[in-house]
């Protein structure tokens, strides 16, 4: 067994610090996506809209108990804390040292389940018949209901991805980096083929288990909350475009749930990398560019959008300044204005100010008669955004408003924009600074008109 | 003359307020305020309500029946929250409801002062209740029984009885709101009950076994290490996780 390797001397605090750690830089921490009432033999049930139960110091989410199995690995990929070129602390847990960990948590209401990734130890068959052997324990052993989520490695064989396929909740294989060529050149022991295949035969075999179900409503569920994915950002020198053309593609053509973007943080100095971080000499993690793509992330999901609509060849980074729904609408003013009482949902969805929320109240309020200004206010309008776009009963609301490019894009830039605050940690000359890239030149030129 | 009808602040005097307000005065100009915060007004004729259980059992019927299901819980949620004029606002909504087509769309009329009150209220105490059902932690104290102290602003308690029992069905729990001092406790296998009036002996509460000490150090050991340096941010948290929760999570206690 794994342990053997360490010396089962180690204290369990100590692999939990040097796993948990290991384990920090994956993004997903999601607990979505499945509903599942407890059946009362055990302990645990799931809430399809996720629960987080505390947030780290970075603010973000602590939903799972995120932990690598090991962080022993074969592979030496560039970017990697764990490669094997790298002389860091390793150790292993023991499938019962996992499976007594996620049940004392979570019966402490710490945690909404387990999140199990893994480096990778002799084989990755080897590696994923422990991750095996350690969910089959907590599933059938401890009648655990709570959420999984497992890292699938790339390289392992069809039939053991999809015997943990029905142990498990999620399933998730990470593309890594965008492009084949960045994959051969940052993590040369992973290609972008042997990563894809297994992210295929997840959508296949959760399309088989569909059919399933509807014959037999109690068959055992496939990777119920779906497959996620996601991708580094920055380590490597693809634009915007590229990114979320991928990412669109994953959408359409492997039917994945989420798509998660990370930011890079340098943690290895290598001549193929980006300069490693150290506070006030660069190397911070492009945090706005990752904010940007994820709202961009959110036009493809749920505001139907399309990548080529967003960015192009010509113009392939998102503008720092405005965010990519504001930014499409500018440059689309031939559309705009549009009537709040007639439009189709579609376009609604697409005027800057209105979400998917309050675009459905407007069409459902609409109904009972004419939609004002004041409604739309009441309806949670972002009206200092979308009062550029709108009509109401034929009306702007101010009557000095213009349908001009340099006026509006004037105006959007000194209402400001409410950044999270994961982004606005940072100062703006740091920001400015990394995100260079990012600058088109008609936001240059639309500050020095302001 | 506007009738005022005066209760207790509790469930029962809420509800037998209702059932008088309701029987008596439906058609006429009339309100409900609580007894020990009440401001006299002129032109105002104050009536004490008896408090009897049926009445409350009535009321109960009474909207189910005709406001429908989702309605009935969006007032229950409302009643729970801390507000001087829940009582009256929920009376006006019931009121109300009965000059529209359908009484059961009445949530939906958010034009409606009363509804509007009621939507938000509603909101604040499922907002409360939902955090915590994120941020409760649970220690072991001798003998197995999971413990648990919050200090909320609303009645929450009843809210989340049914997610930590279908969640832990066999473990024997209890969470003590020092607010309002109830306890919400659940036996292995068995419904959860709601008890009031409690005080909690600390000293019981703080005899923890070592398996406790040791994987709430664990748990501790976990959060510091799941964080990413180059990302700390701390508004971001606060944000998320607003402090006055914090002195019950004992991942921010000192290590």
């Amino acid at each position: 067994m794994a342990a053997d390797k360490i010396g089962i001397e180690m204290p369990l605090f100590e692999k939990l610090r040097i796993l948990s750690d290991a384990a920090k830089y994956d993004v997903s921490c999601t607990s979505s996506g499945v509903d599942r009432k407890g059946d009362g033999t055990g302990i645990g049930n799931c809430h399809a809209a996720g629960i987080c139960h505390s947030f780290a110091a970075d603010g973000r989410c602590v939903s799972l108990l995120k932990i690598l199995f090991t962080n022993e690995c074969i592979f030496d990929c560039k970017y990697c804390i764990n490669r094997s070129s790298n002389d860091v602390e390793r150790a292993s847990f023991t499938p019962d040292e996992v499976c007594t960990l996620t049940i004392e948590f979570y019966r402490r209401n710490y945690i909404e389940g387990l999140f199990l990734s893994s480096g990778i130890l002799k084989s990755p068959n080897y590696t994923m018949e422990l991750i095996y052997a350690t969910i089959y324990k907590l599933r059938r052993t401890y009648h655990f209901q709570g959420y999984i989520h497992v890292k699938a490695i790339p390289g392992t064989d069809e039939e053991l991805i999809r015997r943990i396929g029905f142990l498990a909740d999620r399933m998730s294989v990470n593309l890594e980096l965008p492009t084949a060529e960045s994959l051969r050149l940052l993590a040369p022991h992973k290609t972008r083929r042997n990563i894809l295949a297994p992210m295929r035969l997840v959508q296949n075999a959760m399309a088989e288990n569909k059919q399933e179900l509807a014959l037999y409503r109690s068959a055992p569920r496939f990777v119920p909350a779906g497959q996620s994915t996601q991708m580094i950002i920055g380590a490597t020198p693809e634009n915007d475009y590229q990114i979320l053309n991928v990412a669109e593609s994953l959408y359409q053509k492997f039917g994945l749930k989420r798509v998660f973007y990370s930011a890079y943080v340098s943690v290895n100095a290598d001549a193929a990398l980006p300069v490693k971080y150290k506070e006030g000499t660069g190397g911070e993690p492009p945090l706005l560019r990752e904010h940007r793509l994820y709202q961009a992330d959110w036009l493809l999901r749920f505001y139907q959008f399309e990548a080529h609509e967003l960015l192009d060849e010509k113009n392939p980074n998102f503008n720092v300044l405005l965010d990519p729904k504001c930014d499409w609408a500018i440059r689309h003013l031939e559309q705009f204005p549009v009537e709040v009482n007639k439009a189709r949902y579609e376009m609604l969805l697409r005027v800057p100010g209105v979400g998917v929320k309050s675009a459905l109240r407007i069409v459902k309020a609409r109904r009972m008669g004419n939609v004002t200004f004041d409604d739309l206010k009441k309806m949670g309008v972002v009206l200092k955004r979308a009062v550029y776009f709108l009509t109401c009963n034929g009306k702007m609301m101010y009557s000095s408003v213009r349908i001009d490019e340099d006026y509006i894009t004037r105006n959007l830039l000194s209402a400001g924009e409410r950044l999270p605050d994961s982004v606005t940690g940072l100062s703006y000359r740091q920001l400015s600074l990394f995100d260079d890239q990012n600058f088109t030149s008609r936001s240059v030129e639309s500050i020095v008109a302001g | 003359m506007k009738t005022v009808y005066l209760c207790s602040q509790t469930m029962n005097g809420i509800y037998s307020a209702l059932y008088d307000a309701w029987k008596r005065s439906r058609d006429e100009e009339a309100g409900i305020a609580f007894k020990d915060m009440v401001e006299h007004q002129l032109f105002c004729e104050y009536v004490e309500v008896k408090e009897e259980e049926r009445k409350g059992v009535a009321v109960d019927r009474l909207i189910r029946n005709h406001l429908g299901e989702r309605a009935y819980w969006d007032i229950y949620h409302a009643l729970l929250s801390e507000d001087a004029g829940r009582a009256d606002a929920v009376f006006r909504v019931l009121r109300d409801a009965r000059t529209i087509k359908d009484s059961r769309k009445i949530m939906e009329h958010l034009t409606n002062p009363a509804v509007e009150k009621v939507f938000e209220l509603k909101r604040r105490v499922a907002n409360e209740a939902h955090l915590f059902v994120e941020f409760i932690r649970f220690r072991e104290l001798e003998g197995g029984v999971l413990f648990s102290e919050i200090a909320p602003k609303n009645r929450v308690l009843t809210c989340f009885g049914d997610h930590f029992s279908d969640r832990f069905p066999l473990e024997n729990w209890l969470i003590y709101d020092r607010t309002h001092k109830e306890v919400l406790l659940h036996r292995a296998n068995m419904h959860w009950i709601l008890m009031s009036g409690e005080e909690l002996d600390d000293e019981l509460t703080e005899r923890v076994t070592d398996k406790e000490r040791e994987f709430a150090h664990l748990w501790k050991g976990f959060f510091r290490a799941i964080a990413i340096a180059e990302r700390t941010n701390p508004l971001c948290q606060r944000t998320h996780l607003p402090l006055r929760f914090r002195k019950d999570m004992l991942e921010f206690e000192a290590f």
